[in-house]
């Protein structure tokens, strides 16, 4: 186990929260913050064109497909696209030859996406109008921080296997749509939620609707999924890290 | 610690099939700059990578500031420095911020980063952003990066390679300084005159082995052997006189005669002991 110097994992947690907020980066939590609000226009002047008004369920659904685009931009296309930028512009060797070690990049390239798409899935309850209780909150905050975590170590896996910013984007494409698109359309096929109801995306998703029930319960099931995709995206991690560290991607 | 900074002994690397180091050996001592002299694919950056734990060696040994490098981890970059093709800088960080980002990852006073900056001449540019920065400019904040936290060892590869002579004098005129302040270098370069004009020792490497070790001057006169004077006389007319008899003779008069206006030796230079070592050109 390498050791963690303090003061080199802040530098870097530093560097790579300041960097989310490069305009190539903040399009996405915005996006998915955008999304949800579309989604509530677009539920609202449906509900309204049958004479009914938006209800829980409804923001729920929003809430759930701005919450799940969120987690897959944000966690997928933000970590493999800063660690193949880093690879593209040098800056990576730069870094690995001054001493920072892998666990430390790890955590310092991790935990600032992790804590920006919590901290923006918390939002999207705020802009989804829904009105939950306390206990709700933390279960949502909770899931949300669990699925930051798996999309992240995902995105880590496609940033070590790519070399360069644009082929980062492109393999992250198929792996983003199906983790987004399949708990979206979940709802209206049976085949699609079963799938769905494997992934942690959609475990998610599922959990937007369960916040609006009379007596939320999260179903352990889900949790399970989640905890389950982070272990294999962490065992995908470990294996890929192993060949070439963090240059897999140019071996 | 002795003043042995770097020893190389017997050192080899294959990938797959292919040899590209056969038995090196090498010192380098604090203070001094040792330089490896070769063409494109003589081995000079696999040498480097060893060195710094980013390659193993198929064979022999090498140590690093008193360290095998099979012991070295990560920490030996908190007294090591390296300046390579594949070191870039943040391109949306200011030349400033580039500097404190790696002053505070080394655990270096931030006051240091001004001082250096004007020491490379980089002060007046220091809240530019590095992607705007020419590649003479860019070049220097990467050595100053190198040097921030005060390296023992320095390695640099190729570090003036396509730069414009008055930015590759200023990073000459640096590592010169660096070498009195006692920073033991590693420079790889092809370019002969950056070798004979930095190095106490080179290393001429050919085909990932080594086929001449010395200070240049040693080499350049160990090949010196069809001795030749070039003469400009008192009426501008050239000539080339050898060791000879004759020629000595002919030599002593237009000195009695106080017809020379200059006189000069003409010792083979790195490129030339290369290229008569191993029958090729550096470029």
């Amino acid at each position: 186990m390498k050791t963690i110097h303090k003061h080199k994992l802040a530098a870097v947690l530093e560097m790579k929260w300041r960097g989310l907020f490069s305009k190539n980066f903040i399009i996405m939590p915005l996006t998915s913050i955008g999304i949800t609000f579309v989604m509530l226009l677009l539920y609202q002047s449906i509900a309204k064109g049958q004479g009914h008004v938006l209800t829980d369920y409804l923001r729920a659904m929003a809430l759930g497909v701005g919450a799940t685009m969120n987690i897959t931009m944000t966690g997928i296309l933000c970590t493999a696209m800063s660690l193949a930028e880093e690879k593209e512009k040098h800056t990576l060797r730069a870094l690995m030859t001054s001493s920072v070690n892998g666990l430390e990049f790890f955590l310092g390239s991790v935990v600032p996406v992790v804590f920006l798409m919590t901290l923006v899935n918390g939002l999207l309850i705020l802009v989804s109008g829904l009105s939950l209780s306390l206990s709700s909150w933390a279960a949502w905050i909770g899931v949300s921080l669990l699925c930051a975590v798996a999309s992240a170590v995902l995105g880590m896996v496609l940033g070590i296997c790519t070399r360069d910013q644009m082929s980062a984007s492109t393999f992250s494409t198929i792996p983003m749509l199906f983790l987004a698109v399949v708990p979206s359309f979940g709802a209206f096929n049976a085949g699609l939620k079963r799938i769905s109801d494997f992934l942690f995306t959609g475990v998610l998703a599922n959990t937007a609707h369960v916040l609006v029930e009379d007596s939320p319960v999260l179903p352990l099931p889900g949790l399970a999924v989640i905890i389950g995709e982070i272990l294999l995206a962490a065992a995908l991690f470990l294996w890929v890290y192993r060949r070439n560290g963090y240059d897999a991607g140019a071996a | 610690m002795t003043d042995e900074y770097i020893r190389l002994e017997h050192i080899s690397k294959d990938f797959g099939q292919t040899t590209v180091l056969k038995d090196l050996c090498a010192v380098l001592q604090k203070g001094e700059i040792l330089g490896f002299l070769g063409p494109s694919g003589a081995g000079k950056t696999t040498t480097i990578k060893i060195l710094t734990g980013q390659l193993e060696p198929t064979g022999g040994d090498a140590y690093i500031l008193g360290t095998h490098i099979k012991n070295i981890d990560e920490t030996i970059y908190e007294q090591i420095g390296i300046v390579t093709d594949h070191c870039g800088a943040y391109e949306r960080l200011t030349v400033y911020d580039n500097l404190r980002y790696f002053a505070r990852i080394l655990q270096v006073n931030p006051g240091r980063i001004d001082k250096l900056l004007e020491r490379i001449g980089l002060y007046e540019h220091r809240k530019k952003p590095a992607g705007k920065l020419s590649k003479g400019q860019a070049q220097r904040l990467v050595l100053a990066r190198a040097v921030l936290h005060k390296p023992k060892v320095l390695f640099l590869d190729e570090p003036t390679s396509g730069l414009d002579p008055s930015t590759a004098q200023s990073i000459h005129k640096l590592l010169m300084e660096l070498r009195e302040e006692g920073m033991a270098i590693f420079l790889t370069t092809h370019n002969m005159e950056e070798a004979a004009r930095l190095c106490d020792h080179v290393a001429l490497l050919n085909d990932g082995q080594i086929v001449e070790y010395g200070t240049p001057e040693e080499l350049c006169l160990r090949y010196n052997q069809d001795k030749r004077y070039r003469i400009l006389l008192s009426d501008s007319s050239k000539l080339m006189l050898g060791q000879t008899p004759k020629d000595v003779e002919h030599l002593s008069r237009l000195l009695l005669e106080d017809q020379i206006s200059t006189l000069h030796s003409c010792e083979p230079t790195l490129e030339s002991v290369f290229l008569t070592v191993t029958g090729r050109s550096l470029q």
